[in-house]
């Protein structure tokens, strides 16, 4: 049309400023990955690489549902407390003789509902959602430790509820089939779906969202529901796998869950939200830890490594992006 | 034009605490005419235009929509009677692309999933009908220049059919040739048969566009001209308040 217009822009570009968080983690990752393969010899083995997807199965699971959250420009802060009250209600339910079934749909429910409290006092009610599960982070253990005394409760062995925690199919752990599937719906809601789609414009401009006639706070709300389901699912993974209920389980599990997904390049201002990039984010806090041990450092420079590896990610993210995106990038 | 007004606002008043913001304004906008609307900050010409889109209930004074008496309770009454309103912070989602903006709200999609190629598709056409040059439908709306973005703002107004359609200051933050293309696309909304209500503070764009003025001065409508019959002097000493109505 107009003789002077400006060209498209080389394809390559807009790819690279599209994914650059991605593949930002992504090569971090490969760091990992190489590194740790370097530093141990037993890392790479089969058995280490299947234990390693079976243990960060439940921070997946709940990473996947906390980047829905933070998509929206939400935070969940309560999941760890969530994980440990399912965890000590689930034990609590079998040991008094409920058909395990039974025990998975009610937990689910119980996370559901959970969510949708805390959904609805922040969307509905508007106070912001740090708030609102800094409570229910309080609350939630509190009433876990009432539930259970603070002991440990155990979980009779033999049941097939222990697949949950320590089955196989083939070689592939029932926990990480259960964190991969739930990795794949959650690509496939946020990236292909119109509910996913208003997820992100709440996030982005909830003004814009409401005026465009989107149900803002109904999908703010809905978010936490996912969250509390996946808190849920993670609590009962885990009360499988340890055989045993425990309302001291996932201390400080909000927080990792929440360093993977802001390592994976979703913006805690909102808007933004990969999937992949939370894999690839949960993947990395897993190797490190794992990896750690495996070369016998002590653990607790694990943390220390952890907290550092995180900040030097996340700011290495920040300057690649900042830079490959230019300055016409808006926040 | 035609005799009979497509909307009519009579005796509309409204007052915020103590302060009357409007005074008693009428107002007609006929189809396919571009009015602008001129005035000081706090002339009241926001209130007006708010007004009209639902944003605001005026406290008296009646909205007449094809000679009927309407009342718009909130912004979906006055899309309901096809008036849409450009906001100034243009209610854009930056880190959705721009086929995703254009379809906000009521995207394209099969049992829930969305249908990404139809989107761009239909996004080209609708641009293409309003000469709006976009080259890349899947960029997000927070990387393009601020003109872009306002285009879009309109055809996402414009889509929605609209008999009349508020803009309010839409070339204020623009570069030269950017405003070029916003007042070009003014010109094609127009020609659609569009009543375009403009509230600008850039008086020279008035004369590239606009049909008829009516100025507003505290809370009042002072005075009304035709394109034809006014000079900039005319307008600038009847905002400032010397001037004779």
């Amino acid at each position: 049309m107009n003789a002077s217009a400006r060209p498209a822009g080389s394809r390559r570009a807009d790819f690279l400023i599209r994914y650059a968080p991605v593949l930002s983690i992504a090569g971090f990752a490969v760091i990992c990955l190489i590194f740790f393969a370097w530093g141990s010899p037993y890392f790479l083995s089969g058995g280490n690489m299947l234990n390693l997807f079976r243990q960060s199965a439940p921070l997946l699971i709940v990473a996947i549902a906390m980047t829905f959250v933070i998509t929206t420009g939400g935070i969940d802060l309560s999941v760890g407390s969530t994980v440990a009250l399912v965890n000590a209600l689930a034990a609590i339910a079998l040991q008094a003789g409920l058909a395990w079934p039974l025990v998975v749909i009610l937990m689910l429910g119980v996370g559901a509902i959970v969510g949708g409290v805390q959904g609805w006092f922040s969307a509905y009610q508007g106070i912001p959602s740090f708030i609102v599960t800094l409570a229910f982070l309080t609350g939630l253990r509190g009433f876990a430790l009432l539930l259970t005394r603070g002991y440990s409760i155990p979980i009779a062995p033999g049941s097939w509820f222990d697949v949950l925690g320590r089955g196989s199919l083939g070689p592939l752990p029932v926990p990480a089939l259960l964190a991969l599937a739930t990795a794949f719906v959650g690509f496939v809601v946020l990236d292909g779906t119109t509910y996913g789609r208003h997820v992100t414009a709440v996030g982005a401009n909830l003004e814009a969202a409401r005026r465009a006639g989107i149900p803002a706070r109904r999908i703010a709300a809905s978010v936490f529901v996912l969250s509390g389901i996946a808190a849920a699912l993670a609590g009962l993974i885990t009360a499988a796998r340890l055989g045993s209920g425990s309302s001291n389980a996932a201390v400080g599990f909000e927080l990792e869950v929440i360093a993977a997904v802001v390592l994976g390049g979703t913006s805690l201002f909102g808007g933004t939200g990969t999937i992949v990039g939370t894999v690839l984010g949960t993947l990395t806090i897993a190797m490190i830890g794992n990896g750690l041990i495996l070369m016998h450092v002590s653990p607790f420079f694990t943390e220390i490594a952890t907290g550092a590896i995180i900040l030097g990610a996340v700011w290495l993210n920040a300057r690649v992006f900042a830079r490959l995106a230019g300055p016409g990038r808006r926040q | 034009m035609t005799a009979e007004p497509l909307v009519a606002l009579r005796g509309i008043e409204k007052t915020f605490g103590s302060i009357a913001a409007l005074r008693g304004v009428d107002l007609d906008l006929f189809a396919g005419e571009c009015l602008g609307l001129v005035g000081d900050n706090a002339a009241g010409k926001s209130t007006l235009t708010k007004i009209l889109a639902g944003v605001h209930e005026p406290d008296r004074g009646s909205i007449i929509v094809a000679g009927e008496d309407v009342r718009f309770p909130d912004p979906a009454a006055a899309r309901a009677r096809r008036i849409e309103m450009v906001f100034q912070d243009l209610s854009l989602c930056d880190t959705i692309d721009v086929a995703g903006n254009l379809f906000l709200g009521r995207e394209i999609a099969r049992s829930g999933f969305l249908r990404k190629r139809a989107m761009i598709d239909a996004a080209r056409e609708m641009l293409a009908g309003l000469q709006i040059r976009i080259p890349n439908l899947t960029a997000t709306v927070g990387s393009l220049s601020g003109g872009q973005r306002q285009s879009i703002a309109i055809a996402r107004a414009a889509s929605f059919d609209p008999l009349v359609l508020i803009m309010d200051e839409p070339t204020s933050a623009l570069a030269v040739a950017e405003v070029e293309a916003v007042l070009t696309l003014i010109r094609h909304v127009k020609a659609r048969g569009v009543a375009v209500v403009l509230i600008t503070h850039r008086l020279q764009d008035l004369f590239r566009v606009c049909d008829r003025i009516a100025v507003m001065y505290e809370g009042l409508k002072v005075a009304e001209r035709r394109i034809g019959e006014t000079s900039l002097e005319d307008l600038v000493s009847l905002i400032v308040g010397s001037g004779g109505a």
